[in-house]
């Protein structure tokens, strides 16, 4: 009945997969560039990959659920857009106007889960309304103008604690957060559950709805700490901050080895180590020179490769199922009732 | 704890769904460390009187009394927490999770706000042990077997330390040996005082672990008593309870000419075990067994819907015998079943169009497009054969009555003329008009020339169309009786060989 040995080998082998694949892309750059395997790059790359991370960690809060956010690139720029406004117009301290921004992506994000869970939407369908809408919102709110943070604010960018830049610490706290949320918590055992299987969670007595509806309410309020983080590296606010990070989040979720059809993955090295896999790619590419495209095709086939193991893992691609053994002998009779009747 | 006493009393309850009537006066007595085999056919108002005491549903009458006090069961939980536990048939579980996280998870163990895994090992570990289960809690749901997986669901109604436990055909997805050690632990649970009830379609199963036996029929509690005061085929004759004798649709006829279709030893592990059988052009063979015997596994089996482990199917095709894989035999099959959504009815597409589905080819002008002339030509042609009741052809099939869309489905399969037909209940839910016109029209089959394998909880429907019944229980053909065979003959054969009597 039980097939331990087959099924932990063959864990072990996904696991190891993983990290081989990972492995293969820093040797790669390694030796194909000169100072991609150095300290400073390395710090480099966590900066940069920084905000990615963060968001990432409310997209996987949901996906763990099985659902989908991907208004999250949209919520951090209009939430962040709060904050921009409020301080450059209305002269609102900065740690008011990130609070605002934090409330608000909250807010947002507590009405897409009231459309998914109250209005019973399809979450990729609620989140693309969302997507769409909370950007022209923003865009309205902006004019779709470049607008510069306030000087005191743009400086916090370069505040580093020794070669540490400060947002690697943040995003490094809000990562073993979001895990520790997920594996240590009962809502987080729950949500897992709600990702196994919502009927099924529901006839054990979990609050599904209840639970689903916290989860984007993280997810936004995640994304507004990514959008505040993505805002101070680039100084200012523009009509593409967070243009795409959901579907880089998404990636980042389903490489890091959570599954889409929810329950399956950790947040801790998951999501860490999927944002590094793009940051890597993305870096090392860039140190060769090579052609800006050439990254989007490189990802592409990662993303494709990333669902391929997410779907066999699931099981959503089993081997087909046993084919009769078809055996031609047509004289033979059938006659075998005498012999079934008996039974010991 | 006395034995005498009684744990739970249901009194005299009713339920009512508006004018339906579920439950008319059942009653169940359970005592300490007793297991009570709880019986019934299909719809004979187990699950709601289970519902009822589970929380799930609430009474329209009668009393719940809990160690003699009035209770009143308001939700799942109220009912855990007077101690009442369920074991479900389907299995609850969250695969990727660990066994220690599906047995609590409705109550997580906590400490300072985090999951206490420690505490919730050791409890889990502790229940388990009591089970006699060798895995560990650490283990992952998805690496256990099926078996394994029932006594989580077993650890999981244990958790709340319940008075009372109700297992819901567990057996069925079993096997014997993991079905040997679901028994042990029954007798643990009742030595140590708890109350079970034990709902299953096996006879043999109740006489093995059961002490005390309730009969339900209609809604109704038929007889209850010491299980030593009975025998199988009185349980039987009680669950079905009198068969009036309907007029036979046609008289029953001896098996003639080469058979169409050879079943031969068909296995499937955990649901059929060897299953042999030939069916010749134009008879009716009844698949006659209990629910859960293993009779509409056969069908689904034939037609590709489950795997096989074993066995060959061989169909008669350019005058011979020859073999043919499941799923292609489905497409020669006219496949019938009680669920007439699942069967693929498109409730919201017109009549016309849900007739059309099955045969194309027939309604397509001259550019390979779907004719809509044709199309409702070929439907009307149909609707007009069946007795199809409808405004017009392109009425929704949803607006028509259980009786028309089955006749609908009928319809879909007589466009491709099958010589094979096989039904699996497919008057439930009908009422008697629209029943009687299915079965005249199964008859009509047959005559055409078709096979028909036909499956029913009925007897009254199978005796008034079969030309020869295979007895089936657990998986396996055990036996054969010829059409004219009676109802006391075809009740015994149920309680028969087997049975464990």
């Amino acid at each position: 009945m039980r097939d331990n040995q087959s099924t932990s080998f063959g864990q072990l082998a996904r696991r190891h997969g993983f990290l081989i694949v990972l492995v293969a892309i820093f040797a790669v750059f390694t030796l194909a560039t000169d100072h991609f395997a150095t300290f400073g790059n390395f710090i480099a790359m966590l900066h940069a990959m920084a905000p990615v991370v963060v968001m990432s960690c409310g997209m996987a809060l949901v996906v763990l659920a099985g659902k989908l956010d991907i208004s999250i690139g949209s919520v951090a720029f209009l939430s962040s857009t709060f904050a921009v406004l409020l301080m450059n117009n209305h002269g609102v301290p900065p740690v008011v106007a990130f609070a605002v921004t934090l409330a608000a992506g909250a807010a947002l994000g507590a009405l897409n889960g009231f459309i998914v869970v109250g209005l019973g939407i399809n979450p990729l369908i609620a989140t693309l309304g969302t997507m769409i809408a909370l950007r022209g919102v923003a865009l309205q709110l902006t004019n779709a103008v470049l607008i510069p943070l306030p000087e005191s604010v743009r400086s916090l960018g370069n505040l580093s604690i020794g070669p540490i830049f400060v947002d690697i610490l943040v995003a490094a706290v809000v990562v073993i957060a979001a895990d520790q949320l997920h594996r240590r918590t009962v809502f987080g055992r729950q949500l897992n559950a709600i990702g196994n299987g919502e009927e099924v969670a529901a006839k054990i007595g979990i609050p599904v709805g209840r639970r689903v509806f916290v989860a984007f309410v993280l997810s936004g309020l995640f994304a507004s700490i990514g959008g505040i983080m993505s805002l101070i590296q680039v100084g200012s606010i523009s009509a593409y901050l967070g243009r795409g990070m959901e579907f880089t989040a998404v990636a980042v979720v389903v490489v890091g080895g959570i599954s889409l059809f929810g329950g399956r993955g950790t947040i801790l090295p998951g999501v860490v180590l999927g944002a590094l896999t793009f940051e890597m790619i993305a870096n090392g590419l860039n140190q060769m020179s090579a052609n800006p495209y050439a990254y989007r095709l490189v990802t592409g086939a990662i993303i494709f490769v990333a669902m391929y193991v997410d779907a066999m893992k699931s099981g959503r691609i089993r081997s087909r199922r046993k084919k009769l053994a078809v055996r031609d002998e047509p004289g033979r009779s059938t006659g075998t009732i005498a012999e079934t009747t008996s039974r010991p | 704890m006395s034995m005498d006493k009684p744990v739970l009393e249901l009194v005299d309850i009713h339920k009512r769904f508006g004018s339906a009537v579920a439950l008319a006066g059942a009653s169940l007595t359970l005592r300490a460390g007793e297991a009570h085999a709880l019986m019934g056919a299909n719809g004979a108002g187990k699950s709601t009187l289970m519902n009822i005491l589970g929380g799930i549903l609430q009474r329209s009458e009668g009393q719940i009394r809990l160690g003699g006090t009035a209770i009143e069961i308001a939700s799942p939980r109220d009912a855990r927490r007077h101690g009442i536990s369920f074991v479900h048939q389907e299995l609850n579980m969250l695969p990727s999770m660990t066994v220690a996280e599906n047995v609590l998870i409705d109550e997580l163990p906590t400490q300072g706000g985090f999951v206490s895994r420690k505490r919730m090992r050791e409890r889990v570990a502790a229940i388990l042990e009591r089970l006699g289960c060798r895995f560990s809690p650490d283990d992952t749901v998805e690496t256990l077997g099926m078996g394994d997986r029932q006594m989580v669901e077993v650890a999981r109604a244990l958790a709340s330390d319940p008075r009372i436990l109700i297992f819901d055909e567990p057996t069925s997805s079993l096997s014997e040996r993991e079905k040997r050690r679901l028994f042990e632990v029954i007798g643990r649970l009742k030595a140590a005082g708890t109350a079970v009830v034990y709902i299953t379609h096996f006879l043999d199963e109740i006489f093995e672990t059961c002490e005390r036996v309730t009969v339900m029929r209609n809604g109704q509690t038929v007889t209850s008593g010491p299980l030593a005061d009975y025998r199988p085929h009185d349980i039987v004759t009680h669950m079905l309870g009198d068969v009036k004798l309907e007029e036979r649709l046609r008289p029953p006829r001896a098996p003639e000419g080469e058979p169409v279709l050879e079943v031969d030893r068909i296995s499937r592990q955990g649901a059929l075990d060897g299953v042999s059988f030939r069916l010749h052009p134009g008879e009716i063979v009844g698949l006659w067994g209990l629910l859960g015997s293993g009779r509409t596994e056969i069908l689904r089996a034939l037609v590709g819907l489950d795997g096989l482990d074993e066995g060959a199917i061989r169909l008669r095709k350019d005058g011979r015998l020859q073999p043919v894989a499941p799923g292609d035999l489905h497409a020669e099959v006219g496949f019938v079943t009680e669920d007439r959504r699942g069967e693929g009815l498109l409730l919201p597409l017109p009549v016309a169009s849900n007739i059309s589905f099955a045969n194309f080819d027939k309604v397509l002008g001259p550019l390979g497009l779907i004719d809509r002339k044709r199309e409702r030509r070929f439907g009307e042609a149909f609707a007009e054969r069946l007795k199809i009741k409808l405004h017009a052809i392109s009425q929704p099939v949803r607006t028509l009555s259980g009786g028309n869309q089955q006749k609908v489905v009928f319809a879909r399969w007589l466009g491709t003329a099958p010589r094979l037909f096989f039904l699996d209940e497919p008057t439930r839910g009908l009422d008697v008009g629209a029943k009687g016109e299915i079965l005249k029209l199964t008859a009509a089959l047959a005559e055409g020339g078709a096979s028909v394998l036909l499956a029913s909880s009925e007897l009254e429907e199978m005796m008034s169309l079969c030309d020869r019944y295979l007895i089936v229980q657990r998986g396996r053909i055990v036996g054969e009786l010829p059409g004219t065979a009676d109802k006391e003959t075809l009740m015994q054969a149920l309680s028969g060989p087997g049975t464990g009597a």
